[in-house]
């Protein structure tokens, strides 16, 4: 069976020649809850953009043993679904529902199936009474959940996340680590919080400018206080 | 941030919240056009046509301070029009009201019966706006022909809108709290170019990432909705009430009254 994720020798940089990612080799298996750690600018984002073939480098990104190319891109964003670190990037359908069927009903699905996974999935994020709302209704927590809905519709086997816990307060932080840890895809979370990520990853990858500095278990990586600090990164509060 | 949203009674429930999109603005457009097509020195019709948009936003639990007070935000332009009326015509004429009746001139008359339909109208819009869920107009729209073009950027323009406004206040508020001096005009002019200028580039950004978002979740250029109007008997029946009003209005109130 393929692996998840395999990124072989991958490397990117930007427009004005800064090196964004360098050599990064990953692989990543099913099931598994990976952080991607790291300061800001480590290239935690573009390598989240890289798995979903929005961002092209040299080396290879295998989704499900599918090499990324223009041909297969829609094959590999039903795989692979990616929510952004903004959720008003994310949600940008006048109505709730429409947001949450947008991925089912480009995939080609019946209405009643569309209406089917959108149920299902409002119904994982705790949002079913807010189907009719707008956007900006919703609270910040609300619409975090509402952006994991969107993708949930999909029902990817791969789910990215860009800094999920952004700007969410304790209790909506704890509600999303029980919504993600309720989850049975595999998950690859990029943040700088720490704590946030002890709370849920296996596996922790730490990068910074650009490469990969340390890959393993999450518990390991993230308790080893000289090698957060030499990263502008922190114990999370339970390791310490 | 909390706006002072246009639709914010759109989501309660009534029997006008419950009719079908397409037939409010069907409805509201042909009220539109038959009360800016009445006579310019008619007021005392557009009085009459009036009855209708209240009707519609007490029976949809609209308070009319909150569509007075969008009216007003509005109006600025209208009054400038109107009250340019009473400069350039000043042939006398006399107003009769009920038993009352006194000497003005025709700009005047026409100036209160531009102001009457301009009201009127935005009554009448606004009990749509108030009534109908945005998405469900734009369902509604789509299925009356409206090309998805515009459709997708109606929907987006309401969407962002907000983000925008909220994003605008943002810098404004960062400028407020390190203005601590009268700067000038020059000075002012140029620290406005330079906020617009990034406010252009943040929302070159957003469309960006949303972009990433709509391809993420196999965006192919077509845009895709499950709708779920359906025209019903109210629907019909409310139809027919509105247009004998108008019609009955227009074709036994207005000969009296003009």
């Amino acid at each position: 069976m393929p692996k998840a994720i395999e990124i072989e020798n991958f490397s990117y940089g930007y427009p004005d020649d800064t090196v964004a990612l360098s050599d990064i080799t990953l692989s990543v298996e099913h099931g598994q809850r990976l952080a991607l750690i790291g300061p800001n600018g480590a290239g935690k984002s573009t390598l989240l953009l890289a798995m979903a073939g929005f961002v092209k480098g040299t080396g290879k990104v295998l989704i499900e043993g599918l090499q990324i190319s223009r041909k297969n891109l829609k094959k590999v964003r039903t795989t692979i679904g990616s929510c952004l670190e903004n959720p008003d990037d994310q949600l940008f359908m006048p109505r709730l529902f429409d947001d949450v069927a947008f991925g089912p009903l480009n995939m080609g699905l019946e209405a009643e199936q569309v209406k089917l996974r959108v149920a299902n999935a409002l119904q994982t994020v705790g949002l079913t009474e807010l189907s009719d709302k707008a956007p900006h209704h919703l609270s910040a927590g609300q619409k975090r959940a509402a952006a994991i809905a969107t993708i949930l519709s999909m029902a990817p086997k791969i789910i990215t996340l860009d800094e999920p816990d952004g700007s969410l307060d304790p209790r909506n932080r704890n509600n999303l680590i029980k919504l993600l840890g309720s989850l049975p895809q595999t998950l690859i979370i990029a943040t700088c919080d720490m704590n946030f990520a002890a709370a849920l990853a296996d596996r922790a990858v730490l990068l910074d400018k650009g490469r990969i500095i340390a890959d393993g278990d999450a518990k390991k990586i993230m308790s080893d206080s000289k090698l957060m600090s030499e990263h502008g990164l922190e114990v999370p509060h339970k390791m310490k | 941030m909390h706006h002072a949203y246009i639709d914010k009674f759109a989501y309660q429930d009534s029997p006008i919240h419950r009719l079908d999109s397409r037939v409010k603005f069907i409805v509201v457009l042909v009220f539109t056009a038959v009360v800016i097509s009445l006579p310019r020195i008619s007021l005392s019709i557009v009085v009459c046509y009036a009855v209708g948009p209240f009707t519609i936003l007490v029976l949809g639990g609209i308070p009319l301070r909150f569509a007075f007070k969008h009216i007003l935000l509005v109006s600025p332009f209208v009054l400038v029009l109107a009250l340019s009326c009473p400069l350039y015509d000043k042939t006398p004429v006399t107003v009769v009201f009920g038993p009352f009746l006194w000497q003005s001139s025709l700009g005047w008359v026409r100036c209160f019966t531009i102001l009457g339909k301009f009201i009127v109208t935005m009554l009448a819009l606004i009990a749509l706006v108030s009534t109908t869920r945005f998405g469900d107009l734009l369902t509604g729209l789509q299925r009356l022909g409206v090309p998805k073009l515009l459709i997708i950027q109606l929907g987006f323009l309401y969407r962002y809108i907000f983000v925008l406004i909220d994003r605008a206040h943002h810098i404004l508020r960062a400028r407020a709290g390190r203005t601590l001096r009268n700067l000038g005009f020059k000075a002012e002019l140029k620290i406005a170019a330079a906020m617009l200028g990034s406010l252009l580039i943040r929302s070159i950004d957003s469309a960006e990432r949303i972009n990433i978002a709509m391809q993420s979740r196999g965006f192919d250029g077509s845009w895709r909705t499950l709708s779920k109007l359906q025209i019903r008997r109210t629907d019909l029946l409310f139809a027919l009430m509105a247009a004998s009003f108008m019609l009955g209005l227009y074709i036994f109130v207005r000969p009296v009254l003009q």
